[in-house]
């Protein structure tokens, strides 16, 4: 079975990796302000079309990541508005904007690319290795022979995680989701907080999208995120809201995600085992795992709850 | 008991209609916005939709057919946001519903049933499915507290592989071609209700399963305890009532609802089973339309015949805007979204000005 | 008049919230250095004043000065910045931090990055300038109430605040902590800090604090030094000049049907969270037949109690007996069936159906009893039932088809309690058990309901009588316990009732001083 060990198996885990860690690192921020975002797969279908959009048309990935981080930021801030001005259900606007996003992204891509005989395609990034960390065998060849957005990943996690447990305002705005009360009485201006966790959250979620043209498909489908979303929304559990335990949780997603993929790509497994079987595997996984880590896990206090400063509790 | 209209009921329901209408009116702005952007022209394109869904025999039919299972779709997420929980897993339930159709259809080929024995016998071979797909978010969030949101996420991706297998493996039809199975033997199909234009029978199924929902929830004592923990969770504890119980019924019961919507594809509609039947990849989609059309039509089934109605005419209608224009089908969400969030808006106003 | 202006001057502060009018031209002022206590009943209004001055609450009018100059103080960070800080009736703290982190936040020093440990000395200095040791790198949900409330009044300190608010800051603690806790108080005075705390306990009163402002129902009754104060002034301040109607309304001595068993009987039962006893061996009956008071200030144990009592909390030791019948396994459902009935403290969270109509309120629980012929629920009946129960009650609605969210908190409270005694008839019952059932009506209206929980007692049931209005309570209960810290403190025999031996039970004054 030295197949596990694959180093090219490995190194597609990373790329299979990467968007879905931003997209949960976007989450993390948003909920740990005490907004639960269940839109989340649909900012993320616009950001891929963004994404696809931004770079087809202006030629430039980097270009491509702004635009998607811009849509991911405005429908992350119409969540906002209602969730924390409106003081509405966040599950219920949290629905109407994963369905605004699964309706807006083909649209904006047919309005863009009009009917044509062949998609449009832009080039996936290549790989850039790291001068001497590339050379390591097999950590080095998986970890650093990899190209800008995966080495982008690992910053941020680390760069949000910092932010977070390091930074006053990560802690003022942990101290938002916890207990707004308290932040509150402390001169933490709550709505403030907020409404700054879901915009930057939702730039994570929108380049998290970004990633699935650039760095696998190289097109645009209406399928592409297919549930990826979803499973960023569960790997915060898994992660226990906390960006380096949903690493190891979207290494773990995306290992069997990258083994699917390599295993229904040998003959000898097809025939034995019928590929949609393996395609079943990470969701089957997400659950288990769920089942095994939801009644230990420990949400933001504040999750959900509108605050408002003259109401009782 | 029924009496005239108080000034209050007047007034209630006039702010309603005002919100409906403003949120109807946001709708078509975009809408005209699109087929603008599309270089359609506005008129042509109102009268191709209404002409497409209603204005031929042939039209008329597709949009029953579609209204079928988005009405089972919403009254299958309504029916869970009325007891508090969200079923997020339309597209997974009706893919169960339509296995458990095609199951009980190919198994019992030989037997030669008769189609009045044969269909029921495969429709409920769908819900028991549906509800079987419905029970396991269930189960998991009382026993392990996992939410049933992502439950039935999930649950919708493993559907529809199940159906990709079983479609191009057992079950493939290798003249007809990639996912697709055999057609269901003849006595397994849904009797037509508009023979010629081939409108099938399913509307009528589908408006008997709201009027039981309906009659379930404002007659019967089970259907109380769901509206009572729907609505507060702790009053209903002290009144007595055990809530794990109330998710073990609501869940299945919403399942048993999608379920009975992909039987009625499969026996009704595709007379086979196939990919592609809904979402969660791809259109139709009707596990997202229905979420938004519970919550469109205030998780009333009155409330949701009316939405999925309105529904079923835009989807026909913007399929023949794709066709003409090369609008993508995925606008309709778009209009349901502002449908939503300008009645959440409206309603939310209402809220924090009291 | 060259004394310096006091410290801190409320004039005039009102304030609403929606039809309740929570402060009525409240005039307040504390002096530097001095321990102000604010004493009153609950409702009157204290914690209010309170969160005006830190800037939680805004006042609709009136004026707040701070050293004789106008102090315009519209939030949290406003008041800050007048350096007064408040510890709240609820610890505010955030329980996932540790003790440093909460101290810190919002005041975290200078720089991107978050250098707690650079703080420290810091946080430690002013720890032992007022003798605060706390356990900085502790988890703040892993720590007793007693330290928790100490990091609380340290974050304060550590802001600067010189003006220092404390609101029931003695509730939780353990008698030897209330003795560390005002030792403390003592010293931050001591240092020129201005210190308000607000109480219910008289003894707490008497024994540390300077100046005390006793409130009732929204006013001010008056400021006394406290040389002039004595517990039984504070009590007549307290609850006012109040005379109890004579004649029908009153109790008479325990009906002696000793015949059956008691209705209820509770024997050793214990609450615990964590290693705060909520309830400790609370023992006692209710005999069938009587109205048996559980006197207490609110807070004090009464609500899990009633909770523990009805199946909705698990116990950790203890008996529960209804009418002979042992309960201690059974779900909430089964324990109405065997004649338990349950009016809740809560009416909002724990009583109505919010959006369901009045009708549909009015049956819950009531609805596998009356439906149980036909099986279906019988709209016709419900609203049957419901029109009556307006009637008799005279709840003010428009109908019974409304959402019951649309009444006020006082006709819900009358809906709820109808609902309450239809279940007791629905399912010949033996104990109601009823968590302030009287909070929030008018007097026409309170008398009603205590004339229908005499109409139990007469029926031979019992009731379990929770209140904090020890008016009430002496108006209508044939024995009244009083509760404190989870624990029974006493029993008194109606009728005639020692009103101050009581008054300071409830204080937890154990024994009568000379
Ligand atoms: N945020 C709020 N919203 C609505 N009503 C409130 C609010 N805060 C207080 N009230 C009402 O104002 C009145 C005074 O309440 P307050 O909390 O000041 O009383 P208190 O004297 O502190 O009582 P306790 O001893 O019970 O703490 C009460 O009638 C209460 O119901
Ligand atoms: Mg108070």
């Amino acid at each position: 079975m030295g197949f596990v060990f694959d180093i090219s198996l490995l190194q597609l885990t990373m790329v299979m990796m990467a968007p879905l860690i931003i997209a949960c690192l976007g989450e993390i921020i948003i909920e740990r302000s005490g907004i639960l975002n269940v839109g989340i797969e649909g900012i993320v279908t616009v950001g891929s079309v963004a994404g696809f959009l931004g770079t087809f048309m202006m030629g430039s990935p980097v270009l491509g990541c702004l635009t998607a981080m811009m849509a991911g930021g405005i429908l992350s801030l119409l969540l906002a508005y209602f969730a924390i001005s409106m003081r509405a259900n966040q599950i219920v606007v949290g629905l109407g904007i994963f369905v605004l996003g699964l309706g807006l992204s083909p649209l904006s891509y047919r309005l863009a690319v009009g009917v044509v005989q062949s998609p449009p395609q832009i080039k996936t990034l290549s790989g850039v290795p790291v001068p001497l960390l590339g050379n390591i065998p097999y950590v080095g060849e998986v970890l650093f022979r990899q190209n800008i957005l995966v080495y982008l990943t690992y910053f941020l996690v680390a760069a949000v995680a910092f932010f977070l447990f390091k930074t006053p305002l990560g802690l003022r705005l942990r101290s938002c989701g916890e207990n707004p009360r308290a932040a509150d009485s402390l001169g933490i201006n709550v709505t403030a907080m907020r409404y700054g966790a879901c915009v930057v959250g939702g730039f994570f979620l929108g380049l998290a999208g970004a990633y699935l043209p650039l760095l696998i498909t190289g097109t645009f489908t209406d399928n592409l995120v297919n549930g990826r979303g979803w499973l960023a929304l569960m790997l915060v559990i898994f992660g226990r809201w906390m960006p380096l335990w949903a690493f190891l949780g979207a290494l773990l997603f995306a290992y069997v995600d990258a083994f699917q993929f390599k295993v229904s790509s040998l003959p000898q497994m097809a025939k034995a085992v019928p590929p949609q079987f393996l395609l079943m595997l990470p969701y089957v996984f997400a659950m288990l795992v769920l089942v095994k880590v939801a009644s230990g896990a420990e949400a933001p206090r504040a999750l959900t709850r509108p605050y408002d400063r003259e109401s009782r509790e | 008991m029924k009496g005239a209209w108080s000034e209050e009921d007047r007034r209630h329901a006039a702010a309603l209609a005002a919100t409906y209408a403003a949120a109807a009116a946001l709708a078509l702005l975009a809408a005209a916005l699109f087929i603008l952007a599309f270089g359609g022209s506005i008129r042509v394109a109102f009268a191709t939709v209404l002409q497409a869904s209603l204005g031929t025999w042939g039209g008329f039919a597709q949009t029953l057919n579609k209204f079928c299972p988005l009405l089972l779709g919403s009254l299958a997420v309504a029916f869970g946001m009325r007891g508090g929980h969200f079923n997020i897993g339309v597209d997974g339930q009706i893919y169960a519903g339509a296995i458990g159709m095609a199951a009980v259809a190919f198994g019992l080929e030989g037997l030669n049933l008769p189609w009045p024995v044969f269909v029921p016998l495969g429709i409920l071979g769908g819900v028991l499915a549906g509800a079987f797909w419905g029970l396991i978010p269930g189960v998991l969030r009382v026993r392990y507290r996992v939410s049933e949101i992502f439950v039935t996420v999930m649950l919708n991706f493993v559907a529809l592989y199940l159906v990709d297998y079983l479609a191009n493996g057992p079950w493939n039809d290798p003249l007809a071609g990639d996912a697709i199975t055999v057609p269901i033997p003849k006595s397994a199909v849904l009797p037509q209700m508009l023979p010629k234009s081939g409108g099938h029978m399913g509307p009528l199924i589908a408006l008997a399963a709201a009027a039981g929902i309906y009659f379930m929830m404002s007659r019967t004592i089970i259907g109380y305890e769901i509206r009572a923990v729907g609505d507060n969770p702790t009053a209903a504890r002290f009144g007595g009532i055990n809530i794990n119980r109330i998710t073990l019924v609501i869940m299945p019961v919403c399942g048993a609802l999608s379920g009975l919507a992909g039987a009625i594809e499969v026996s009704g509609f595709h007379q086979t089973l196939l990919l592609g039947l809904t979402g969660p990849t791809g259109a139709p989609n009707y596990g997202a339309m229905s979420i938004l059309i519970a919550v469109i039509g205030r998780r009333h089934p009155l409330g949701v015949i009316l939405a999925a109605a309105v529904f079923a005419i835009l989807m026909v209608g913007s399929d023949s805007l794709q066709r003409s224009i090369g609008l993508p089908g995925s606008a309709v969400f778009v209009f349901q979204a502002i449908i939503v969030l300008t009645v959440l808006y409206v309603e939310a106003r209402r809220q924090l000005s009291t | 008049m060259s004394a310096a202006p006091p410290r801190v001057e409320m004039r005039g502060i009102c304030k609403r919230f929606g039809e309740v009018v929570a402060l009525d031209r409240v005039d307040l002022e504390a002096a530097k250095g001095e321990i102000h206590a604010l004493l009153g009943e609950n409702g009157a209004g204290k914690t209010t004043i309170m969160n005006i001055l830190s800037g939680l609450y805004r006042s609709d009018a009136g004026e707040i000065r701070v050293d004789g100059r106008p102090a315009p103080i519209r939030s949290p960070k406003d008041a800050i910045g007048f350096r007064i800080g408040m510890v709240h009736q609820h610890v505010e703290l955030i329980g996932n931090f540790t003790a440093l982190e909460n101290i810190l936040l919002g005041h975290e020093g200078t720089g991107w990055v978050l250098r707690a440990e650079s703080q420290r000395g810091a946080v430690e200095e002013v720890a032992s300038r007022y003798g605060l040791s706390v356990p900085l790198n502790e988890r703040v949900k892993a720590l007793p109430v007693g330290i928790q409330q100490k990091i609380e009044i340290l974050k304060a300190l550590y802001r600067g605040a010189d003006i220092l608010i404390l609101d029931e800051p003695t509730t939780m603690l353990t008698p030897q902590e209330v003795d560390a806790l005002f030792a403390t108080i003592r010293k931050i005075a001591e240092g020129g800090l201005t210190v308000i705390f607000i109480t219910h306990k008289i003894k707490e009163v008497l024994a540390n604090s300077d100046r005390i402002t006793v409130f009732r129902g929204g006013c001010r009754v008056g400021t006394v030094r406290r040389p002039e104060a004595s517990r039984e002034l504070l009590v007549q301040m307290m609850v006012g000049e109040r005379e109890f109607p004579a004649g029908a309304g009153r109790p008479g001595a325990v009906a002696s049907s000793s015949a059956g068993p008691p209705a209820l009987s509770v024997r050793d039962l214990s609450l615990r969270n964590a290693d705060i006893h909520l309830l400790k061996d609370v023992s006692f009956d209710v005999p069938a037949g009587a109205i048996v008071g559980l006197a207490g200030v609110s807070g004090n144990g009464q609500r899990e109690l009633a909770e523990a009592i009805a199946g909705l909390l698990p116990v950790q030791a203890g008996e529960v007996t209804i009418r002979g019948r042992s309960v201690e396994k059974l779900t909430v459902a089964a324990r109405i069936a065997l004649g338990l009935v349950l009016i809740p403290q809560n009416r909002i969270d724990e009583g109505i159906l919010p959006s369901l109509s009045l009708a549909e309120n009015f049956v819950l629980g009531l609805h596998p009893y009356i439906f149980k012929r036909s099986g279906f629920f019988e709209q016709g009946t419900a609203h049957e039932m419901a029109r009556i129960a307006i009637r008799d009650y005279n709840v003010l609605t428009r109908n019974e088809r409304v959402p019951s969210a649309h009444l006020s908190g006082g006709n819900i409270q009358k809906v709820i309690v109808a609902r309450a005694m239809a279940l007791f008839r629905a399912i010949g019952g033996g104990i109601l058990i009823a968590n302030n059932p009287t909070r929030g009506l008018d007097i026409m209206a309170a008398a009603f309901v205590h004339a229908r929980f005499r109409e139990v007692r007469e029926g031979g049931g019992g009731v379990l009588l929770i209140s904090e209005d020890l008016d009430e309570l002496c108006s209508i209960c044939d024995r009244i316990l009083v509760i404190h810290s989870g624990e029974i403190l006493g029993g008194f025999d109606g009728p005639d009732y020692d009103v101050y031996r009581i008054g300071e039970l409830m204080a937890g004054v154990r024994r009568r001083q000379p």
